[in-house]
């Protein structure tokens, strides 16, 4: 924290009276401040002649204090804000949707995961056109690669509606693509500026309205990310490591859903495993892994991470020209096959048993 | 802590950390010469310190639109400036048809091949279409041709340039059989003359010449492509250090992208390829490795199919996967000669 001679000019009670008796006790620095044992500095300040306005001065650098944290709550609280806030949007895919109960829950980062070419950005703008359509709110696209492609947003709008009336169709198109709004951002440090950009147009018109960011997709974090992780120094790794508390802390605090996208790389015995590594694992609170077949059109999607659900439920999906359609319902992986089968091994065996036992 | 989102070097970082100035506010009131000698560093790095926190301090205060960000552009926006872009066609039929047109700018596209297959061809018709005046359908731009094998030869160019222009006065003649003013006056020599040629011969020139080729082409503002052949292969022998390579291709990559998009550009990356050991069995992929199949917008797989050459539409965020076949001539890239025409879509 700061040193207590730059928070004069902002809080005047914390002049250089207060500071001089700060530094006679060797207190430079709010964290200074922290460490020492404050009933002892009170007594202190009962000796000197302006105690009053010390000791409000070191209420002041504890109120100070106090302000950099999150309030606390109760579960009452957690529970009463996740049922009014936190409700979830359908990405427009039922096959997602099925495999996440609902689609993308609002203050939650969710993650896609996949090879090159396994669908992330098609999942990306499928989600950014149903949030905007169904007039949830607007949408946030940040791009790396030049991928956002509005006329792949027209054709997810412009599916499922009657293609008669014309002029109106053109004017609800025109509605609902001014929601979405896409910026290209090409390195780590401009996606922080847009970020904190966005902290601070959220905070400052909090009343809500039709235009308020329900979704926020960052397509993709992988490719800002790598150029600068690994190395000598660790920047890049609490670059990455912020970057990613400060998605979760606009998705908690303003109820915004967001979407980002990784892409694999290979790990041991030829298996690809996600890029970014083990600390980036525990960021997402969702992760979801796609995967499509080479030349298919048939797209698997897995859970890898869920807060509440078990890995072990995937989902197909057709990935066709107008939309993603879902192919075949939820399949169990044949470990659970093997499991369910075995028990009614074990069942039938023990039933043999019995009447074989109670017919002696 | 905020002064870790500041783009400056990491000991100046560590220095004023140490310092206990964790967050912007705490020393943007300072004057540099106090910052200086707390942190104990020369007045000029001071200076510049300040001038970047006070320009990220700035960003923050400053409103945007309802909820937007400053520089974002709506869908709606985009849709109908992609309208105004015309593509930079393939002198293909089919291939222009499965890539909704040709080429399209401010995209960058990869061209992955076998070696034979045409790669250095289609880039060098690619830039020389791209200087089809715009009464023609063209874009009348200019290329920069970055050549890291030595394959660009100015004799194949300069035919490929006649047949060009052949065609042009030919449809010229069909289209505007009257009009004196839209005669061509366009020579061979007017067309290599707007081809811009790099020649690198280290993964380091490489670098340095896509870093330079911001300030190059804001004062040449009519470079519409830039076509880099081939962008992988300084980077595939004498690498020892493979999380290095990583990091300099995905830079590489980044930087290519904001190319195309600051300046609308088309950029067109010609690869190579390897095999790769997947479900069992040996199967051709471009080189470079998992990282560097994100960094495109658009990706075209040209390979054989029997004795005919085909392209495959890889990866592409709105066009379908198809195929479509395509011969070299000695006029360039042209259509093929077979009877079958379709198109197969996937």
């Amino acid at each position: 924290m700061a040193p207590l001679k730059s928070l004069e000019q902002e809080y005047p009670i914390l002049d250089s009276n207060f500071q001089s008796f700060c530094a006679s006790h060797d207190i430079f620095s709010v964290e200074d401040l922290l460490l020492h044992d404050l009933y002892v500095l009170a007594a202190f300040a009962e000796q000197e002649s302006s105690s009053e306005r010390l000791k409000q001065g070191i209420a002041q650098v504890l109120s100070i204090i106090d302000g950099q944290h999150q309030p606390w709550l109760n579960g009452i609280e957690l529970l009463e804000d996740a049922q009014r806030n936190k409700h979830v949007l359908s990405t427009g895919c039922e096959g997602i949707d099925l495999l996440l109960h609902g689609g993308l829950r609002v203050g939650q980062l969710t993650e896609l995961v996949g090879p090159s070419s396994s669908g992330k950005t098609q999942v990306c703008l499928l989600a950014a056109s149903n949030v905007a359509k169904k007039h949830i709110g607007s949408v946030v696209y940040l791009d790396t690669g030049n991928s956002f492609s509005p006329q792949r947003v027209t054709q997810f709008i412009c599916q499922h509606s009657d293609p008669a009336i014309d002029q109106a169709k053109h004017r609800t198109l025109q509605k609902v693509m001014n929601n979405i709004s896409c910026k290209s951002v090409f390195d780590i440090f401009t996606m922080f500026d847009v970020l904190h950009q966005l902290e601070f147009n959220l905070r400052s018109q909090m009343q809500g309205g039709d235009c308020k960011v329900q979704l926020l997709i960052v397509d993709s974090v992988s490719s800002m990310v790598t150029p600068i992780l690994g190395g000598s120094g660790s920047q890049g790794h609490a670059l990455m490591i912020s970057a990613g508390y400060l998605l979760k802390k606009l998705a908690h605090e303003h109820n915004i859903a967001v979407l980002v996208t990784n892409h694999t790389v290979g790990g041991d015995g030829g298996i690809s495993k996600p890029a970014l590594g083990e600390s980036w694992k525990s960021i997402p609170h969702v992760r979801l892994l796609l995967s499509c077949d080479h030349g298919g059109s048939i797209c698997n999607v897995s859970i890898l991470k869920h807060p509440s659900m078990v890995e072990s439920f995937a989902s197909l999906f057709t990935m066709c020209a107008i939309d993603l359609s879902l192919s075949l319902s939820l399949s169990v992986r044949p470990f659970y096959k093997l499991f369910l089968l075995h028990m009614v091994f074990l069942f039938l065996f023990t039933l043999f048993n019995f009447f074989s036992s109670g017919c002696w | 802590m905020e002064v870790g989102r500041l783009p400056i070097s990491a000991s100046q970082r560590s220095k004023l950390i140490a310092a206990g100035y964790t967050t912007l506010s705490s020393f943007s009131s300072l004057s540099p010469s106090h910052l200086a000698r707390d942190l104990k560093i020369s007045d000029n790095e001071a200076a510049e310190i300040m001038r970047v926190a006070s320009h990220s301090h700035r960003l923050d205060g400053s409103a945007g639109g309802c909820g937007t960000v400053n520089g974002a552009q709506t869908a709606w926006d985009m849709l109908h400036e992609e309208e105004m872009f015309p593509r930079i066609t393939t002198s293909c039929e089919d291939l222009d048809n499965i890539l909704g047109g040709g080429i399209n700018c401010k995209e960058v596209t990869e061209i992955g091949g076998v070696p034979g297959i045409g790669k250095t061809q289609l880039g060098i018709q690619l830039a020389i279409n791209v200087q089809i005046p715009v009464d023609y359908g063209g874009l009348g731009g200019k290329a920069i041709y970055i050549d890291t094998e030595g394959s660009f030869m100015v004799e194949r160019a300069l035919q490929i340039a006649e047949a060009c222009i052949e065609d042009m006065s030919e449809c010229g003649g069909l289209l505007r059989k009257d009009s004196q003013a839209c005669q061509l006056k366009m020579h061979p020599n007017n067309i290599l003359e707007n081809i811009f040629y790099f020649r690198v011969c280290s993964y380091t020139e490489q670098i340095a010449l896509i870093n330079y080729l911001d300030k190059f082409i804001s004062e040449h503002k009519d470079v519409k492509i830039v076509i880099v052949d081939s962008v992988t292969f300084h980077f595939r022998q004498d690498f020892d250090d493979m999380a290095l390579r990583t990091r300099l291709l995905s830079g590489m990559a980044l930087k290519l992208m904001k190319l195309a998009k600051d300046f609308s550009l088309a950029v067109v990356l010609l690869n190579q390829v390897t095999t790769k050991y997947i479900d069992g069995s040996f199967q051709l992929t471009l080189a470079l490795g998992d990282s560097w199949s994100h960094s495109c917008t658009n990706r075209v797989i040209l390979y054989w199919n029997g004795n005919e050459r085909y392209a495959y539409i890889d990866k592409s965020p709105s066009l379908r996967s198809a195929s479509a076949p395509y011969s070299v001539t000695s006029k360039g890239i042209r259509n093929s000669a077979s009877n079958c025409k379709r198109i197969k879509m996937m």
